[in-house]
């Protein structure tokens, strides 16, 4: 029987959707993991970029925060986290937040920079203050680029959850390692068809948030949502 | 939850003393792994890209195919590649060039893309043939884009190295994984800062080799 | 878009949810009484073990033990230890020499009917690479290695961090290997399991080798067997330190030919290997088996001596 036979009658078998290591277990806890840890990167990240993009300060700070993010191996923040925090979903969890800050500072600071001066400078003709400016005017132009950071950082953690099955952690990695580990080639294939499938739907789902998050006349198509906000040097990452 | 071992501290400079033949082979096949996969991907983007710049009908698909292939975790790639191609620096090159391949191919294109209408014309109205507009005008334009997509690749490739240590590779991934194994800070310490010492090094050459082609344009 | 209140609120109210909800599933069982200890136990060891004939499939078959879960950790390493002292599992798997187990107060339960078997070590080789000179070198290292060597190098590697390639050159001069030869003998590839103690293993082979002129390049921390054997068999390794009864009954896909008796383990072992080009050399006097460990803790609270306490109600 071929292995994509095989792949199949894996998929159809009843045991493989019980338990602690069946797929709707392994699913919950990746996509639980991503989640949080996109959110606590989020909430860190983004006040960072928007305030320096704001005020233009720290640009250098910005790209290479960024640059060096991208540098940081993520097995190694794993291992590193294992070390400072113990086993389990702590060190996971703090590895991938430290990983997720960096695109999403950068973004927020890159598309805060590009907000058009002018727009600035209308708004504070009209009496409008520092910090509502900021919010109101600023924000909602930077917006497309900063969901592109989200976007971005998501799709990197949801990767990188994968890894950290190889620190004993769970989520869909597990059947990968495992996998190795017994030797079972169709139970590697079946990990590596459920990681990539929800890698790609959360790439999907977040590219639908970038898309509304853009303003209407600047959207071109779904589809053709890239990650490239800005600059397609700074801000385009390949899943780790 | 904070487990401080005192007893082993994140650097013991004896240890790096007694092993800069491990870790001098560690950044050696680092190093080749990361070429092979830049320089590989580079043979295969440069066609693959130009025939979608030139062909718009082929651009959107290949972009878009591109952009769904990049989001696939590494670890999955190389697993998907395993039961086929075994434990192997093949199976190691095959899943990083894939990525590299993505990175050059889409920023060959947005790089042509970027290159002025007029000044294509203009060299069209001089007599240009196709052929030497590309080689004279249209890639040395586009170089700054293409050279920032090689740098991505370059770093990224680096990173996912390690990864290969899963696959009896890894170059200084293989002191990580022994870190991991050994519960050893100074191994697992040397092989993530040398990753990020190599990346960063080689985002510095490749920017600077950048300037050296583009000297028409000021330090960005 | 323009109402982030409302936004902030949502989400951290998805956020607060779902970490309610994914909280609290670390293992452990207090004593209820009627049930069989085994099953309010957390078992722990390397993803490889539920399908192994001497770990959990051997437990449920030949004990009758049924565990709470599995957690997949590694092979008696860091992992598992942590795993065992936060109390995330209750039972680990262990490796017998393993110096750390004394220094942490781990106790072994007996192993009263006998599961595990004869897990000497010996070289598993590809012919065609190592030849007759490099399996005689490599018998000879064997024949003077004991377990107590196992387990001071063990202690050397997992409590005072000396590196594998180390500790073996440290116990290559010490036993004294005699041998020479010049270069152009050939490569081999020596690989090793992702644990510490086949480092050292791989790495007093892969030197005592290059003593006599082979040119040796190594896979550390390859992987489980599952993952090595078929790396031997396709070419892509050369040798490695294997576990004679384990090999056996990994290569006969678990039929239970194997005895206590290393030297008959190893004459099974091999009418497996030579048809694949690959042999098994002569076993060594060390031993390695494994080990299924509790905290002191646990041994205490449930009167625990032997692998048979667990099919108790506790």
């Amino acid at each position: 029987m071929s292995i994509f036979a095989e792949v199949l009658r894996w998929f159809a078998d009843p045991v493989h959707w019980d338990g602690t290591f069946g797929i709707p277990n392994r699913l919950w806890e990746h996509v639980q993991m991503s989640f949080l840890a996109t959110l606590t990167a989020a909430a860190l990240a983004l006040p960072v970029g928007v305030v320096l993009g704001h005020y233009g300060r720290g640009g250098n700070l910005a790209i290479n925060v960024s640059n060096l993010g991208r540098a940081v191996p993520s097995f190694g923040i794993l291992v590193i986290a294992v070390q400072l925090f113990g086993i389990g979903a702590p060190p996971a969890f703090i590895a991938l937040v430290a990983l997720a800050v960096p695109p999403i500072v950068t973004n927020a600071y890159v598309g805060m920079r590009d907000v058009d001066p002018e727009l600035k400078e209308a708004a504070r003709g009209l009496g409008m203050r520092e910090h509502i400016t900021l919010l109101r005017v600023e924000m909602p132009v930077a917006l497309p680029v900063i969901m592109a950071g989200i976007r971005t950082a998501g799709v990197q953690v949801v990767a990188t959850a994968t890894l950290a099955a190889v620190v004993a952690w769970g989520g869909l990695g597990r059947y990968i390692v495992d996998g190795f580990a017994q030797r079972d080639d169709v139970q590697i294939f079946a990990g590596a068809i459920l990681v990539a499938g929800l890698a790609m739907l959360a790439e999907l789902a977040l590219a639908g948030l970038q898309w509304l998050a853009t303003p209407k006349p600047m959207r071109s198509s779904l589809l053709r949502t890239d990650r490239s906000g800005a600059d397609a040097s700074i801000v385009l990452i390949p899943a780790t | 939850m904070l487990r401080l071992d005192i007893t082993d501290p994140w650097i013991r400079w004896d240890w790096l003393g007694r092993h800069t033949d491990v870790i001098t082979q560690a950044l050696l096949q680092h190093i080749q792994l990361t070429a092979i996969a830049v320089l590989g991907g580079l043979l295969i983007a440069t066609p693959v890209g130009l025939v979608a710049w030139r062909w718009r009908r082929l651009r959107n698909p290949v972009l878009s195919v591109s952009g769904v292939l990049y989001t696939i975790p590494s670890l999955a790639l190389f697993a998907l590649l395993v039961p086929f191609t075994g434990l192997t620096v093949l199976t190691a090159e095959i899943g990083l060039v894939s990525y590299t391949i993505l990175i050059l191919v889409r920023n060959i294109v947005v790089g042509l893309d970027g290159v002025p209408a007029e000044i294509r014309e203009a060299a069209t109205g001089m007599g240009y043939r196709p052929a030497k507009r590309l080689l004279t005008i249209d890639i040395p334009l586009a170089l700054p884009v293409i050279v920032a997509g090689l740098r991505l690749a370059t770093v990224t490739t680096i990173g996912l190295v390690t990864v290969t240590a899963l696959l009896g590779e890894g170059g200084l991934g293989q002191l990580i994984l022994a870190g991991l194994i050994q519960d050893f800070k100074t191994p697992l310490v040397v092989g993530a800062a040398g990753s990020v010492a190599l990346a960063v090094a080689a985002d510095v050459l490749l920017a600077g080799a950048q300037r050296l082609a583009t000297p028409w344009r000021s330090a960005r | 878009m323009r109402d982030w209140g409302f936004r902030a609120i949502l989400s951290g109210v998805l956020g607060l949810s779902l970490m309610a909800s994914g909280c609290g599933s670390s293992g452990g069982g207090s004593p209820s009484s009627g049930k069989p200890i085994a099953s309010q136990f957390v078992l722990g060891g390397p993803p490889e073990c539920p399908t192994r004939p001497f770990c959990e499939k051997g437990l449920m078959d030949k004990y009758g033990l049924t565990f709470k879960d599995f957690k997949p950790l590694d092979a008696g390493g860091p992992l598992t230890k942590a795993a065992l002292d936060r109390g995330d599992i209750q039972i680990g798997l262990l490796f017998s020499s393993d110096g750390s187990i004394a220094a942490k107060g781990y106790v072994v339960l007996n192993d009263d009917k006998h599961l595990q078997n004869a897990d000497n070590v010996v070289p598993v080789a590809r012919t065609a690479t190592v030849k007759a000179d490099a399996q005689a070198i490599l018998n000879q290292i064997d024949a003077k290695l004991t377990t107590s060597d196992l387990a001071a190098m063990n202690k050397l590697a997992d409590i005072d961090k000396q590196d594998p390639s180390q500790i073996a050159a440290d116990y290559i001069k010490k036993v004294g290997v005699t041998g020479s030869g010049g270069p152009g003998k050939g490569k081999i590839v020596v690989a090793g399991f992702n644990f510490s103690e086949s480092s050292i293993l791989a790495q007093i082979y892969g030197q005592a080798l290059r003593i006599i002129g082979y040119d040796v390049s190594y896979k550390l921390n390859l992987g489980a067997r599952e993952v090595v054997e078929p790396a031997l068999e396709r070419g892509d390794i050369d040798l490695y330190p294997g576990y004679a009864a384990t090999e056996l009954e990994f290569i006969n896909k678990g039929k239970g030919e194997a005895t206590p008796d290393p030297a008959a383990t190893v004459k099974a072992l091999n009418t497996y290997l030579q048809p694949k080009g690959l042999i098994a050399l002569d076993p060594s006097a060390a031993q390695d088996q494994n080990a299924f460990a509790v905290t002191k803790e646990t041994a205490d609270k449930y009167h625990l001596v032997n692998l048979s306490d667990l099919a108790k109600n506790g």
